[in-house]
Formats: C-alpha cells, sequence, structure tokens
C-alpha cells in the first residue's frame, strides 16, 4: 500500500482508576491511506472513542502514532476533532470567528484571506448568511455544520469525527450525512468517522472496521458499495448481515 | 433577540414604585414628629437632606467641597481595584499553568478572603506606614480574594471539551488560559467584579471612617466628619452620593460589560 | 401591578408599626438609661454601677426603686444620636462632642464634669524640638479623629504659641488610640497625640519624647470628660435629675476617697493590673466641678470647630453645675 498517511503501531492504552486498571486498546496496528473515509463500528466500550482520542493526542499511550511517518503525542492541527458534542464551538465567538480562530493560529495573519477562507467553509456546509451569528442562537444540526467547517477551512492531514452525528434527529442526521458526502466528493480529505450506527458506516465509509472490546479489529474490509448508497442498493442487505453479525458477535456468544 | 417591552419596562415599573413609596416613608417620619422633638436633627426632611447635598458639594467641609473628598477617594479606589483584579488575574492564571501555585493560591485564597480588611489595618500599617498606599492596600484587600475564588472556580467549570477543542487547534499554556480558560469563565469573572466592586466601595470607606489621613481626604473621612459634628443632613446626603456612584459604576460600567460578554455569548448561567 | 401596590403597602405599614412601636418603648418614668464609654476616665461610672449609688439616691428621695441601663457606646457621637432619639436620657463623652452636641440642638447641657485626664504630643523623632518644627514637614501626627478633643487640643496649643490653629491639620491621620501608640512606636507616623493611659505608657519609653505644649494648652486639671441630661429629664423628672446628680458626685467622691478599692474594681475593665491601675487612677482628676469649658466651647467656635461660640456657661451646662 502506498500513501500510508496515519499508522498505528502497537498502540496500547491502560486506564488505571481506584477500580483497578483496564486494558481498553491492547496493541493495536491500523494502517489508513490517503483519501480513505474509514468508518469504525464497534460496541460501547470497545475503545473506539480512546482510540480516536489516542491518534489526536488528548490520552497518553503506548505504542506509537506516525502521520506521514512522524511520531505524535501531542494535539495539533494536523489531525483536526469534530466531536459529539454540540458545545465544542466556543460560545464567545461568532461563527465565523470560531471558524478564523484556528486558522490565524495557524499563522494566517490577512484579514481578506481569513475572510476568504471562512465564507468558503462556511458555504460548503451551507451555513452562507449565518456567519455572523453566536453559537447558542443556532440548532444542534447547525452547530455541527460549523464544527465541520471549521475543520475543513483548516485543512489538516486527517479529520477525526467522534459520532458527530449521533445526537441528532434522524432527519438532520441524514441530512448531514448527504452533505458530508457531497463535501468529500470536493475535498478528497482523509477522515476516521467513529459510529454507531451500521447504516452510517455504509452510506459514508470507503473502508469499514470493526472493533470489540480491547481495540481488536474483527472486521477490516473496503466498502465498494457505489454512491450513494440506499438500502435499496445491491448487497446492501448482506453487508448490512454481515456488519451486525461482527458487531455483536461477542454479546450472542 | 429583543425582549419583550413590558418585560423590561415591569422591573424599572417596580423599582421606582419602591423607592418613591421609601421617600415617602422617610418624609413621613421626618415631618410627623414621631421621633420626638428632635427628629429634625437625627432624621431630617427630604427638603433638608436636599439642601445638605447641594451644601456638600458648595461648602463642603474644612474649606474642601464634596468633590474633592470624591476624587481623593475615587482615585484610591481605581488604583486598588486596577492593581486587585489584576493580581487576580496574573495569580489564578498562573495556578492553571503550575499545579504547585494552585494548591498554595488556593489555600492562600482561603483563608484571606476571611479576613476582615480593616481588622488588618494595624499590620498593614506597620508593613506600610501611614500613607494613601494602606487604604490602597485594603481595596485591594477587599477585591483580589473574591475576584480570584470566581477565576479559580470559573477555571474549574469551565467544560472540558472547550479545553480539548483548544488544544486541538494548538494551544497551549499561555495561549490556551488566554484563548479558552479566561473567555470560557466569563460568567464567572462578572460576577467575581460585581462582588469586588461592591466590597472594594465598602471596604474602601469603612476603611477611610478608621483611618483618615487629612492630607488626602476621602468620602468615609467626610462621612465620619458629619456624623462628629452632628451634621446628619449633611451625612445622609453623602450616604446619596455612594449610592448614587455605586448605581453608576452598576449601570454604566458593569451591566454593559454583563450585556456584551455573557449575555451576548448566551452564556449566563 | 394591583399585586405590587398591595406588596408595597404591606411594606410600609409594617415599617411604620415597628417605628412605631419602638418610639412607644421609650422614657420610662421608673428608668433611665445612661451610656458611656470605655476608659479610666469613665471610672466613676464603674463604681456608680457597682454600688447602685444612683438607684440609691432616687429611692432615699422619693422611696421608689430606679432601673438604671448603662450601655457601653463606641463614640460621643453615637451618643448624641441616641439621646437625640430619645433613646437615651443621659450620657458620658468628651468634652469636644458634648459641645457640638449642645450647640446643634440635640437638647442636653452638662450635668456635672466627670474626669481629667492627661494628654500629650509624643515624637519618635528628636530632631522634632516643639510644634514650630513640625509646620509645614511631612511630618504625620496620628489622633484619634479629625474633630475630636485632641485634634482640638492640638489647634489650641498652636494657637497659644502664636501659630495659626490649622496648621497640621493637613499632617493629621486619623488613628485609634492602640493603632497610633504602634505606628508610633514602629515609625509609621512620627508623632502621636494621644491621653491617658496611652500617654502613661509612650512617656515611660526612653526613645519617644514630648513635645509639652499640649500638655501646657490643656491639664490632667481641666475638664475632659462630662456628663450630660436631656433637657426633657432635667425639666419633667426633677427628682430623676436630682438622683443622677448625687448618684455621680456620689461616685466620683468614692474614687476619690478609695483609690484602691476603685482600682481593684475597675482595673478589670481597663486590662491594667491592679497596681498600674491605682497609679493611672492618681494621675487623673476625679472632679464633678467643671473646668476651662466655656473657654473651650469658645476656642472651638472661633476656629470652626462649631458653627458659633457659646456666650456664656449657663448655655452649655445646667444651673448649679459647678465650675467653668
Amino acid at each position: 500500500m502506498s500513501d500510508i498517511l496515519l499508522e498505528l503501531k502497537g498502540l496500547t492504552k491502560i486506564f488505571t482508576d481506584d477500580a483497578g486498571t483496564a486494558e481498553v486498546l491492547r496493541s493495536v496496528d491500523l494502517k489508513v491511506p490517503e483519501k480513505e473515509f474509514l468508518c469504525i463500528l464497534g460496541p460501547s466500550g470497545c475503545g473506539k472513542t480512546t482510540l480516536l482520542r489516542c491518534i489526536a493526542g488528548f490520552e497518553t499511550f503506548t505504542g506509537s502514532v506516525l502521520i506521514d511517518g512522524q511520531p505524535r503525542t501531542q494535539p495539533g492541527t494536523d489531525r483536526i476533532m469534530v466531536f459529539q458534542d454540540f458545545n465544542q464551538l466556543f460560545p464567545w465567538k461568532t461563527v465565523e470567528k470560531n471558524i478564523q480562530y484556528p486558522l490565524r493560529l495557524s499563522g494566517i495573519k490577512d484579514k481578506a484571506e481569513l475572510k476568504r477562507r471562512s465564507d468558503e467553509a462556511i458555504a460548503k456546509v451551507q451555513l452562507t448568511g449565518w456567519e455572523h451569528y453566536y453559537p447558542y442562537q443556532l440548532s444542534g444540526g447547525m452547530k455541527q455544520r460549523v464544527a465541520i467547517a471549521k475543520a475543513l477551512a483548516l485543512k489538516p492531514r486527517i479529520i477525526l469525527m467522534d459520532e458527530p452525528f449521533a445526537a441528532l434527529d434522524a432527519m438532520t442526521r441524514r441530512d448531514l450525512q448527504k452533505e458530508m458526502l457531497r463535501i468529500l466528493g470536493e475535498e478528497e480529505s482523509t477522515v476516521i468517522f467513529i459510529t454507531h450506527n451500521i447504516q452510517e458506516a455504509i452510506f459514508l465509509g470507503t473502508r469499514i472496521l470493526v472493533l470489540q472490546p480491547g481495540g481488536e479489529i474483527v472486521y477490516d474490509e473496503p466498502n465498494t458499495l457505489p454512491k450513494p448508497v440506499t438500502p435499496a442498493s445491491d448487497e446492501y442487505g448482506r453487508l448490512w448481515g454481515t456488519l451486525n453479525a461482527a458487531l455483536y458477535s461477542r454479546s450472542q456468544g | 433577540m429583543k425582549k419583550k417591552k413590558s418585560e423590561t419596562l415591569y422591573p424599572l415599573i417596580v423599582k421606582i414604585v419602591f423607592v418613591a413609596a421609601l421617600l415617602v416613608l422617610w418624609e413621613y417620619v421626618a415631618k410627623s414628629g414621631l421621633l420626638g422633638e428632635h427628629s429634625a436633627l437625627i432624621f431630617p426632611s427630604l427638603e433638608t437632606i436636599g439642601a445638605a447635598f447641594i451644601r456638600n458639594f458648595k461648602v463642603g467641609f474644612a474649606g474642601s467641597s464634596l468633590w474633592i473628598y470624591i476624587g481623593n477617594s475615587m482615585k484610591l479606589l481605581l488604583e486598588g481595584l486596577l492593581l486587585g483584579i489584576g493580581l487576580a488575574f496574573v495569580f489564578s492564571g498562573l495556578s492553571i499553568i503550575s499545579r504547585t501555585f494552585s494548591i498554595i493560591y488556593n489555600f492562600v485564597v482561603s483563608i484571606c478572603d476571611l479576613l476582615p480588611g480593616v481588622a488588618l489595618l494595624p499590620v498593614v500599617i506597620i508593613i506600610f506606614g501611614v500613607k494613601p498606599g494602606v487604604i490602597v492596600f485594603l481595596v485591594v484587600h477587599a477585591v483580589i480574594w473574591p475576584m480570584s475564588r470566581n477565576i479559580l472556580d470559573g477555571f474549574l467549570a469551565v467544560p472540558q471539551i472547550y479545553v480539548e477543542a483548544g488544544r486541538n487547534i494548538g494551544l497551549k499554556g499561555f495561549r490556551l488560559l488566554t484563548g479558552v480558560y479566561l473567555p470560557a469563565a466569563t460568567s464567572y469573572i462578572v460576577s467575581g467584579l460585581k462582588v469586588g466592586w461592591a466590597r472594594a466601595w465598602r471596604g474602601l470607606i469603612s476603611a477611610e471612617m478608621i483611618f483618615g489621613i487629612a492630607s488626602c481626604p476621602g468620602i468615609g473621612l467626610y462621612i465620619n466628619q458629619m456624623r462628629t459634628n452632628m451634621n446628619n443632613a449633611e451625612m445622609y446626603a453623602t450616604l446619596i452620593v455612594i449610592v448614587i456612584i455605586g448605581v453608576v459604576v452598576q449601570y454604566g460600567i458593569l451591566s454593559p460589560i454583563e450585556n456584551n460578554t455573557v449575555k451576548k455569548w448566551g452564556m449566563t448561567r | 401591578m394591583k399585586k405590587t401596590l398591595k406588596l408595597m403597602s404591606a411594606l410600609c405599614l409594617g415599617t411604620g408599626i415597628l417605628l412605631g412601636s419602638a418610639i412607644g418603648a421609650a422614657a420610662d418614668d421608673a428608668s433611665i438609661n445612661i451610656a458611656y464609654q470605655y476608659g479610666l476616665a469613665y471610672a466613676p461610672l464603674i463604681v456608680a454601677q457597682d454600688q447602685g449609688l444612683i438607684e440609691a439616691a432616687y429611692e432615699e428621695a422619693t422611696g421608689d426603686t430606679l432601673t438604671v441601663t448603662w450601655t457601653q457606646m463606641s463614640s460621643g457621637a453615637d451618643i448624641n444620636t441616641a439621646i437625640a432619639s430619645g433613646d437615651l436620657q443621659a450620657g458620658f463623652m468628651g468634652v469636644g462632642p458634648a459641645v457640638t452636641g449642645v450647640v446643634k440642638g440635640v437638647g442636653y447641657k452638662i450635668f456635672t464634669n466627670l474626669s481629667g485626664q492627661s494628654h500629650g504630643l509624643m515624637t519618635n523623632d528628636e530632631n522634632i524640638k516643639s510644634l514650630g518644627d513640625l509646620i509645614g514637614s511631612s511630618n504625620q501626627i496620628a489622633l484619634v479623629n479629625i474633630g475630636s478633643i485632641q485634634h482640638i487640643l492640638l489647634a489650641k496649643a498652636l494657637s497659644e504659641n502664636g501659630f495659626d490653629a490649622h496648621a497640621l491639620d493637613a499632617n493629621i491621620v486619623a488613628m485609634k488610640h492602640p493603632d497610633g501608640m504602634t505606628a508610633l512606636q514602629t515609625g509609621a507616623v512620627s508623632c502621636h497625640l494621644t491621653s491617658s493611659p496611652y500617654i502613661f505608657t509612650e512617656r515611660e519609653q526612653d526613645d519617644l519624647t514630648e513635645l509639652t505644649e499640649v500638655s501646657e494648652a490643656w491639664t490632667s486639671e481641666d475638664s475632659f470628660i462630662v456628663g450630660v441630661a436631656s433637657e426633657k429629664l432635667h425639666d419633667e423628672n426633677p427628682d430623676l435629675y436630682a438622683a443622677l446628680c448625687a448618684g455621680i458626685s456620689a461616685a466620683i467622691d468614692f474614687v476619690n476617697a478609695s483609690p484602691e478599692d476603685t482600682a481593684a474594681l475597675t482595673c478589670e475593665y481597663d486590662g491594667n493590673s491592679a497596681e498600674d491601675e491605682l497609679e493611672y487612677l492618681g494621675l487623673g482628676t476625679y472632679s464633678a466641678a467643671t473646668s476651662g469649658v466655656l473657654e473651650l466651647a469658645q476656642f472651638m467656635g472661633e476656629n470652626g470647630f462649631i458653627d458659633a461660640a457659646p456666650a456664656s456657661i449657663d448655655e452649655l451646662v445646667f444651673d448649679g453645675v459647678e465650675g467653668d
């Protein structure tokens, strides 16, 4: 495989608290090539969020996280996280400023350039006209769009999305999934997308991975169904069944 | 997001009616002679207080108009407030960056917040000597601890997600403090300002009443003087001046700060 | 809105009732409320209280019992307000606030002198040898309050030595006696104008010297603490007024006749050893006759401490009070 963007080698994470120690991730190895949309499915407690947080640099771990072959242990703008929580935007900044602030931090000082970049990102998530609103004036779905726009504007090496649509109602989630697909068609970003929703993984992913507790990879295949995938697509039912079986293999056994 | 007119009007009407009722009651008590034949002396009527109000500014005491006393007090107050608020930010900020400092500072704040400034006067005089700086010190003492307590609590209450979102876009150390912790703690900081301002203002006046420096006389000394000389109308009129200054600061400075930050951002607790 | 009005009227009514009942509870014929302050200068009052001298005088004259309520207050200004409001019928305070109260029309006059005490101006700077050395300098003088008897005495000393009475006003720092003593000892101020017993402590210290103008201007023979009684008490209840005068007079006599017993009684209140207390009592003057009150009042009038100078001693004291 060429163009490996992200590589995990023997990634291990042990949580220690009063109750004892828990090995959340046990020597996980993973390679993610460029432009891949990797969906990670897994039951609660399988360590999928921890995996993403280790990649983002929010957790300490043993083993290594390599971006373009370089190790990473601290957060950085080459890996931007989109959280599930709607409150990830800074409430004291408008939509536009929320998007421009990280750009300014990354060294863009020219106001016109900042404006151009934020307008472009806002347009991509179809929020033109909402630039000067504060986060509390937006709905949950709109806040998640802003968070995605913030990530896109930074043009990171990889976007890490931790169940970003899980707290949305079904209608809004469907809209945002479609939007994601459209944007990715234009952007060709590399994304790791955590979800517990099989439909979402099939709809968005170009590769799907199923984790079981301990971070054990029990399924890892490319998603070859032609986009856009609908439940009526050929093979949808079979893939759904396979993923469902992989997902619930432990609890059933 | 404009409020309905009645929602802003109603509190105003309530306040006006309340104040009017108090004034009527005051005037009734003053005029009725309920307090005996000397009531004019100890419970002067509104007209007398009004005349004394003007006299305070025109004649004043010891050849100086009340303006001079207000000016002196405000100067010391402003110095103390700026210093106290500034130090509160610096120390609270340091305790985000250093854990050891945080442990020490939290401990110091808990203890010092309990000490009444006026009780510290003898110690302060020994350390600083007899200068207007002593008053500044007491203002700093009045403001720094509640302000720090609020900032520290505010930092503790900053949602983890803002911190992670900040770290994600490359903020750390001092820039994480100014970029995330401070704005995220604004509602706490604003209430710290309110408490700190009120304590500083009261602390200043009581300190001046106890410890009066004749070369730099302030409002507290003026009140004490009026009391000593049995000029009660002038004393009440000076209390009104104190209330007016308090209201001006509240509505002219603190409310706009609140409206332009936490209220604008939808962050009211 | 109706609700609000109801609430308002309820509040007004409530406050009115409270005020009314407070006023109704004041002044009762068989009782008297007297306020005094803290310290050695008030020693006869501790005696009068302990021995029930006012009660005894009243019972002897009328055959009825009297309840005396003693209240300790922290300043003459507080006592003035309380007498004006009718809560107190008599009080003891410095001659300064008493003159102010009479002139302001609080509704009382002086009915007795109580004591004279030592006052003095101490310095920790050996280069300061007289008041004249202080004028125009930035040396700070700690004293208890602007407008207090100590301030008036400073002004009087200045005036008697040919200076403007207010020449040192800007050098004053208002501090309580013990704080002022600490400030002087630590060098935070260069001068302290104080009264007994603090002045005794400071005089004993080798590194402090006295500027004698103040102690010469007002000696321990001169009136320091006086008793005032409301005109209402004097005019409407002569029996009680007479008992008050007799009781205080008897207490003063006791202090002069039995200083050891007095010291044993008061030392606890003043926080001194019995020996020190006895020595300090001996340095004060306890007398019912006033000394220098009119002179001081006129000085206060001439130098702006009060609005107008009284023309005669009768404006300040009730009939039958001895002295000037």
